[in-house]
């Protein structure tokens, strides 16, 4: 899914590149409400037609950043540039961003076409203008001709788009999505997903994702900025944050991973327990860290007698469970200090292994992450 | 979760439900049969009585009390003015509870309901004795009146009671719970989002209240303006009081033509044409309701 929507290499190397000048830029973003912080010193720099997922648990601060940014809430501190125009202190009416809320918020009172129409309105669009702009609009979102109908005449899925439409008919530029698909079943949000990262495509409008869910963010978004406890604790391309987490948090809250606790010890080496792993960056030695090795790195095979290849991480262990996922099959494996999950998709043929089979992992250092405890 | 509550509280239900339902409103039937069908009909009877003049009564069958009612200018302009007074009365009650009521709707949960009671508050305590409190601070050395005086800024005391203006203050005062209960119950569908939609499409806070707050909250204008229209109209205490017998409205003149000169049937068709300007009322309002969905 990653590989599908990004363009870049298994190394890593992000698509964006560096000569594109900024548009949104956070500045020791701050907002506090009496003594408790909701979002501290946020530093952010998002690129023109780029777009970036605010990706955290509930009550990270990623809302109140982006209702910050839309004007809706005041900053405590810091700074907020659009376009190089610095809107701290401006109303949301000034901004100049598209917003669409997680309930959609369109007007009951009004049609779909009258929804759409109300930002062109507040411009003083000429009539013919607007009608024109409408119809377009609405044909962007393949809605156009739902547009006498009123808002609760329509299915959740298509009140997204009416929301979508009536954000981007005012040509911001700055679109902001708050959670937008989180009120849809699993089968339309994936296709909501896919309509929304084309539509920002083609329009080039630089775009801030607002979401707790980490396969919407790494699948639809060019960067992803992660959140915790009011401070962005990494941003960076989906690759990134998925394979090279920075923080434990982010290993833990995005995707799957097996966990071991370990002490480090000479450069490149962690030992846990019985075993000594290699890594591709590891604190001092002696320092108390969490490894953490995600499952579907791990190759797995028969136990075998050739020797294992030495600048490789391989141990061997016993199958104790297998379970079948449908894309996947997961199995649980016995390495001596722990158990961990080791991931194969089903494309790769029936299942190899059963209960009690012996089996050797292997795995690169670099997909050992190391992380030092209590850092 | 909602759905399985609902699911769970409703029971499976009764094959015979119309007996048992049928039983529980007799006695509100009943109550409202005896109470209010039934005068209503000797009202309408009464109005169709000959009056003897000096507090006589004659069994008829005569409209002598609607022609003397509709040809005589000093009743056109009793209907007129009641009409009159009570349009700025409910206008002035929805100007002055309308922020009270949008104040109550956005506060937290936990104020709502202490708002809420407080606003209603007044309803406590009887509109005689709220309007005697109205008599002691509007009057000529009342508290309004001392602290103008005091403050250097009149000379004279200002007349405001015993006048119309007292009782537009007083009656605007005594209503304005019953507006804020009804723009409450109206309130349900405006959420802090659609304003903030409103906002980030490039609309000014003004321009936010107008083309959004007030036609999502238009259902609960509609329902306040109607229920102080009534009251107003029908108000007899307050005007009676504040008014000091200048001011003539409809209530007050059926009380008058009742108890005063005792001409019963000229009372009743006053009352029958109140009742036609609370018919109009409703007919009014219900097309409104119609016309905002």
């Amino acid at each position: 899914m990653v590989a599908a929507s990004t363009s870049f290499s298994e190394e890593g190397v992000p698509r964006i590149q560096s000569g594109i000048p900024d548009h949104l830029v956070l500045e020791r973003l701050e907002k506090r409400y009496g003594d408790s912080v909701v979002v501290a010193a946020l530093d952010l720099a998002v690129k023109q037609g780029e777009f970036i997922a605010l990706l955290g648990p509930s009550g990270c601060g990623k809302t109140t950043t982006l209702r910050m940014t839309a004007g809706l809430v005041p900053a405590s501190g810091g700074r907020i540039v659009i376009g190089g125009d610095d809107v701290t202190r401006l109303p949301p009416y000034r901004r100049d961003i598209g917003l669409v809320f997680q309930n959609y918020a369109l007007f009951p009172h009004m049609t779909v076409a009258q929804n759409v129409a109300f930002g062109l309105e507040m411009r003083s669009v000429p009539k013919a203008e607007i009608a024109k702009r409408v119809a377009e609009a609405l044909a962007l979102v393949r809605l156009e001709p739902y547009g006498a109908r009123r808002p609760r005449e329509l299915s959740g899925g298509q009140q997204q788009r009416v929301a979508l439409a009536r954000a981007l008919v005012i040509r911001p530029s700055l679109l902001l999505l708050d959670e937008p698909l989180s009120n849809l079943d699993a089968k339309l949000r994936e296709e909501m997903r896919t309509e929304i990262r084309d539509i920002q495509r083609r329009l080039g409008i630089t775009t801030v994702f607002v979401t707790h869910d980490q396969v919407e963010a790494l699948s639809m978004c060019d960067r992803v900025a992660v959140m915790e406890g009011g401070r962005l604790i990494q941003f960076g391309t989906p690759f990134e944050i998925y394979e090279r987490p920075r923080h434990p948090f982010i290993a833990d809250f995005v995707g799957r991973t097996n966990k071991l606790s370990g002490t480090a010890g000479e450069a490149g080496f962690v030992a846990a327990g019985p075993l000594t792993l290699r890594a591709a960056e590891t604190p001092p030695k002696g320092s108390a860290v969490t490894v953490m090795i995600r499952p579907h790195r791990i190759e797995i095979r028969p136990k075998r007698a050739v020797a294992a290849d030495p600048r490789r991480n391989v141990v061997t262990g016993r199958i104790v469970r297998t379970t079948y996922v449908g894309d996947l099959f997961a199995y649980d494996v016995d390495i001596g200090p722990s158990t961990v999950q080791v991931e194969k998709p089903t494309t790769a043929g029936p299942q190899a292994f059963n209960q009690g089979d012996e089996v050797e992992l292997e795995w690169a250092p670099t997909d050992t992450l190391v992380f030092r405890d209590g850092a | 979760m909602s759905a399985m509550a609902l699911s769970v509280a409703v029971p499976d239900q009764p094959a015979s439900r119309t007996p048992l339902a049928f039983g529980l409103l007799l006695p509100i039937a009943l109550v409202n049969a005896i109470g209010f069908l039934a005068p209503v009909a000797y009202l309408l009877r009464m109005s169709f009585n000959e009056s003897t003049g000096g507090g006589g009564l004659r069994e008829a069958f005569t409209l002598a009390s609607y022609l003397a009612f509709i040809t005589d200018p000093f009743y056109l302009g009793l209907v007129a003015r009641s009409i009159g007074f009570s349009l700025l009365i409910t206008a002035l009650t929805l100007v002055l509870s309308y922020p009270i009521a949008l104040f109550i709707h956005r506060a937290d949960a936990k104020w709502k309901s202490l708002l809420t009671i407080v606003t209603v508050s007044p309803l406590l305590v009887s509109a005689v004795v709220r309007t005697y409190g109205w008599m002691l601070i509007l009057g000529d050395q009342g508290f309004v009146n001392g602290l103008l005086k005091n403050a250097g800024l009149i000379g004279a005391p200002l007349r405001l009671i015993n006048n119309s203006t007292g009782v537009v203050i007083g009656l605007t005062e005594i209503l304005m719970p019953y507006m804020v209960l009804a723009l409450l119950a109206g309130f349900g569908r405006l959420d802090r989002s659609y304003e903030e939609a409103a906002l980030s499409l490039g609309a000014r806070p003004w321009t936010t209240f107008r083309r959004i707050v007030v036609p999502l909250t238009a259902p609960g204008i509609a329902l306040g303006c109607l229920l102080c229209f009534v009251l107003a109209v029908s108000s007899f205490i307050t005007p009676k009081l504040l008014g000091g017998g200048r001011v003539f409205l409809l209530a007050t003149e059926i009380y008058d033509q009742a108890i005063t000169l005792l001409n019963w049937p000229l009372a009743a068709t006053m009352s029958i044409i109140v009742l036609v300007i609370f018919g109009l009322a409703l007919v009014f309002y219900t097309r409104i309701v119609r016309a905002l969905d």
